[in-house]
């Protein structure tokens, strides 16, 4: 297969980037869209004309840890349906396209390089709250803690979260909504989170703030593309979470 | 005053819900137009006649329509400061739709027309014949004016098939499962409302041209 390239090229923070067209032949359609960078990379090193490779974030390769982004084709992680990235597989493109790849783009994700953008915000926005410090103790009895399997089965649901920020690149608001409420969903279904959801949930959207994030308007378009699938419910949950918090939480 | 994002956006869904609330009796008592002169002009003067309680009633509408302008407003700028730089390709994941994309043309026009609407019908001549019926048979006998109002009731069906399910998932007040019933009940709420007060001036014209 050969495809077109537009690549957004970026050297560093504050360097104005531009587009780039590359042509990259004898792609198989069994490459992930990954491997066919891999490829495009290689040539790029061999041909020892001074272009540097384009740089792009992987680490697990198997859509789960959440560090692939790319907008490919207007799509955070492109055409798949609850997939990453490194899960997007040649054969779902036509031989010939020209695929269009963008870093992900929100004031609060700085393009760090070419499609590498800086998502640290979302690692302060966990750190605000998103983690349980009340003391519980040693590993109690299993089942000494009876939990609904509603509120186990919502609780996984929400935790299924890899932070890879694609809710953040569709969202015509560039709102990070959907990452902050599936962590305060996720602890608030646990007796363990309980403890805590007045000073998290106050928190973490005083963080989700600061970092510039703009403002959720129920279009639903990043649970359309989240690779794992968590819904705007948990959105609604956590603005129900913030009211209660403001009305009743000191 | 600074309000954090989920507060000006609870601020929006209520003071929403609350002008969705005064719309459904507005156009109630604007269908008593179709009935009679007698019918409506009695209206009206039954609305006056209850004194305080109507400056109040006014007073909460404009009130609620300046807490969802300005909420609005400042939202609307944040969230185009939050993405500086756009997308060389831009395609929607399928959720998001026309009207949802457009709520602040909607809304501007929306924004326009309620002073016009107010100072036409509110702060109109009565005098001239058949009250508060007449002045409305008049204005709207002219076809540029009924088609304005047509226009501006395109915006609500508009701004409505979008806010009042959006209000709602703000809210977070319903179960996860009532989400798209409420959402599709907000569609249809919506236009029913902008089709119905729509009708009133192209009634109206239908009338004036048969004379």
């Amino acid at each position: 297969m050969k495809f077109t390239l537009k690549l957004w090229r970026q050297k560093g923070r504050t360097e104005p980037g531009a587009f780039e067209t590359r042509v990259v032949e004898g792609v198989s359609e069994d490459m992930s869209f990954l491997e066919m960078l891999d490829k495009m990379n290689n040539e790029i090193e061999a041909a020892k004309d001074g272009v540097e490779p384009f740089a792009f974030d992987s680490d697990c390769r198997e859509g789960i840890c959440g560090t692939c982004s790319m907008v490919i084709g207007g799509r955070p992680h492109g055409p798949g349906e609850l997939s990453t990235t490194c899960q997007i597989y040649m054969r779902e493109f036509k031989d010939g396209e020209t695929i269009t790849v963008e870093p992900f783009r929100a004031a609060a994700f700085p393009v760090l390089r070419d499609s590498v953008v800086d998502r640290s915000a979302f690692d302060r926005i966990i750190g605000a709250g998103g983690y349980v410090s009340t003391n519980t103790g040693g590993a109690p009895d299993a089942n000494a803690l009876p939990i609904s399997k509603a509120d186990a089965e919502l609780a996984m649901d929400a935790a299924q979260c890899i932070g890879c920020g694609a809710c953040v690149a569709v969202c015509k608001n560039a709102s990070a909504m959907l990452f902050t409420s599936a962590k305060v969903s996720h602890l608030v279904s646990l007796p363990q989170g309980k403890v805590e959801r007045t000073p998290r949930v106050l928190a973490m959207v005083k963080q989700m703030d600061q970092e510039g994030f703009g403002n959720c308007t129920n279009e639903g378009e990043c649970e359309a593309v989240c690779p794992k699938g968590i819904s705007i419910s948990h959105i609604a949950r956590m603005n129900r979470e913030y009211v209660r918090a403001k009305l009743f939480g000191a | 005053m600074t309000m954090t994002s989920i507060l000006k956006k609870v601020a929006m869904a209520l003071s929403g819900l609350a002008m969705l609330g005064f719309l459904v009796m507005h156009l109630a008592g604007n269908f008593l137009l179709l009935k009679s002169a007698k019918a409506f002009n009695d209206y009206s003067a039954m609305l006056h006649s209850t004194g305080v309680l109507l400056y109040v009633a006014e007073a909460g509408l404009v009130l609620f329509f300046l807490v969802h302008v300005v909420s609005g407003v400042r939202v609307s700028r944040e969230n185009r400061k939050a993405r500086q730089t756009q997308y060389a390709v831009k395609a929607t994941a399928g959720q998001a739709t026309l009207f949802s994309r457009t709520m602040a043309l909607s809304g501007l026009i929306i924004l326009v027309f309620v002073p016009v609407h107010i100072a036409m019908f509110k702060f109109g001549n009565a005098g001239g014949g058949g009250g508060l019926w007449g002045l409305v048979m008049r204005e709207f006998s002219q076809p540029l004016t009924a088609a304005w109002y047509v226009l501006a009731m395109l915006a609500v069906g508009m701004h409505l098939s979008h806010g009042v399910g959006s209000a709602f998932q703000t809210l977070g007040i319903l179960k996860p499962t009532w989400r798209k019933p409420l959402r599709q009940a907000g569609v249809l709420l919506g236009w029913a409302l902008a089709l119905g007060f729509a009708s009133i001036p192209v009634w109206a014209l239908m009338q004036a041209q048969k004379v």
